[in-house]
């Protein structure tokens, strides 16, 4: 009976596994969720830009952290191949990979830039915080403008 | 059968002679010409951006000032082959330099060339055919001040028949109209008479809106029937969302209309994106009272085929 609960859990645990693996190999859904955080994350940072939301430096700093290593992990998941299916990128990704390569960089630019402008406990006001996000929200479009794609 | 040949050979130049007078590419009357005023560029400038014609006629992605080098040379693919955008640089020989503001006048609101040729409508005379001799003489009077660009922008690489500029003189009799598309505003709508208009003026004209966010017909005709309800990209894949209450944008409010227009960003704070990205930077440029008035227009949007 311990034998059987034993392997019972055991395969539970490993169905556990393959689904989350499938999920890991499927590039798209893995871009996809990191792009949600990222409109998540803009979706505070703007509402504190805009005054909707009150702003405290914590807050600023986990809008900052989100989009600083989504921007660093994103271009990890373009692989050939990923270009057809449940997809908004671009065929131009793959066409115009060094294009493509070159707008993250300026994300990454943009985000690291306010990482390090932000310090231990986030942008101390709301002025310092707008002036770190700048760059990072003016990234989004030029690369939407070329790589991306709405059906 | 000689009568017959003889009736035959009468109907046929008949005909002919209709489809030559049918397709006559037409220009301004003399006393539109007459009535054209001096033209201010400041006015002009703000015709510019509202009109987009860097977002065809600048370089792609260019930035900033290099906005107002107006070289051509953008492609656009469509069904009925590639157009190229010409140069509409000040320059003498490659641009329109040359073109006196008669010409300009006429390129803008009738479609026709100095040359008395058609345009395609690749360029969207169409919709500007709405707009005010007065702002288009301050258009033209803003563009003379703007750098010369030097070369000549490709030709079109267009197939038969299309590549016939005289049969466009049909097609513009059914699609070339300056009468406004939406007469009202929709029914309960609470909207400022003089902001609406403005934003009729500003869509409907020189920001020609509907061209990208209205489906086409077989010929490429816009279908009014369903004015702004959103249509398949003309050039290049995806799809071009609707404006109208009952579309993808039915949920935002004039204010989110207005401020997306302003910084790039939706309600959920997603960014413009592809062919957007040159527009919203050039509503940007507007004055807000001129985004607010896009936006009233389009709330008030009667649902699409109530038009």
């Amino acid at each position: 009976m311990r034998k059987l609960v034993l392997g019972m859990a055991l395969v539970a645990v490993t169905s556990l596994g393959a689904t989350s693996v499938i999920a890991a190999d499927d590039p798209i859904e893995i871009r996809k969720s990191i792009m949600q955080s990222v409109g998540a994350a803009a979706g505070l940072g703007g509402g504190m830009m805009k005054g909707e939301i009150a702003y405290t430096p914590a807050a600023g700093k986990a809008v900052i952290a989100a989009m600083n290593s989504s921007a660093n992990s994103f271009g990890s998941f373009f692989p050939e191949g990923s270009e057809t299916g449940d997809t908004t990128a671009s065929p131009k990704v793959w066409e115009d990979a060094a294009g493509f390569k070159a707008a993250l960089a300026k994300f990454s630019e943009a985000t690291g830039a306010a990482m390090a402008a932000s310090g231990r406990g986030g942008p101390a006001d709301a002025d310092a915080f707008k002036a770190a996000m700048g760059p990072v929200f003016g990234s989004c479009k030029s690369c939407h403008q070329a790589f991306r794609v709405k059906k | 059968m000689k009568k017959l040949v003889a009736i035959l050979v009468i109907v046929g130049l008949a005909g002919a002679a209709a489809g030559w007078i049918l397709t006559v590419p037409r220009t301004l009357s003399k006393m539109q010409i007459a009535d054209l005023p001096a033209g201010d560029p400041v006015n002009g400038e703000l015709l510019f951006w509202a009109g987009g014609c860097a977002s065809c006629h600048a370089a792609p992605g260019a930035k900033g000032d290099d906005k107002l080098l107006l070289g051509g040379g953008l492609k656009l693919e469509t069904p009925f082959g590639v157009f190229v955008a010409p140069n509409i640089s000040s320059d003498q020989e490659d641009g329109i330099g040359s073109w006196s503001k008669v010409d300009f006048a006429n390129a803008m609101l009738t479609g026709t060339s100095p040359q008395g040729s058609h345009l395609y409508p690749a360029f969207p005379y169409t919709s500007y055919a709405r707009m005010t001799l007065s702002d288009v003489t301050d258009l033209y009077a803003f563009m003379t001040f703007l750098p010369s660009v030097s070369g000549k922008a490709a030709a079109h690489e267009l197939g038969f028949p299309f590549n016939i500029r005289r049969g466009l003189g049909l097609w513009k009799l059914l699609n070339l109209s300056s009468e406004p598309v939406v007469s009202a505003p929709a029914a309960g709508s609470d909207v400022d008479p003089d902001l609406w208009q403005r934003g009729r003026y500003l869509v409907e004209g020189p920001g020609h809106c509907g061209e990208c966010h209205t489906p086409r017909d077989l010929m490429g005709g816009l279908d009014m029937s369903r004015w702004m309800s959103g249509a398949a990209a003309a050039s290049g894949e995806g799809r071009v969302p609707g404006l109208d209450p009952e579309s993808d944008i039915g949920s935002w409010s004039a204010a989110d209309i207005a401020y997306y227009l302003e910084s790039g960003f939706t309600p959920e704070y997603d960014s413009v994106g592809g062919e957007m990205v040159s527009v919203q930077e050039n509503m940007a440029r507007l004055p807000a009272r001129d985004r607010e008035a896009i936006a009233a227009y389009l709330k008030a949007l009667p649902a699409a085929d109530a038009n």
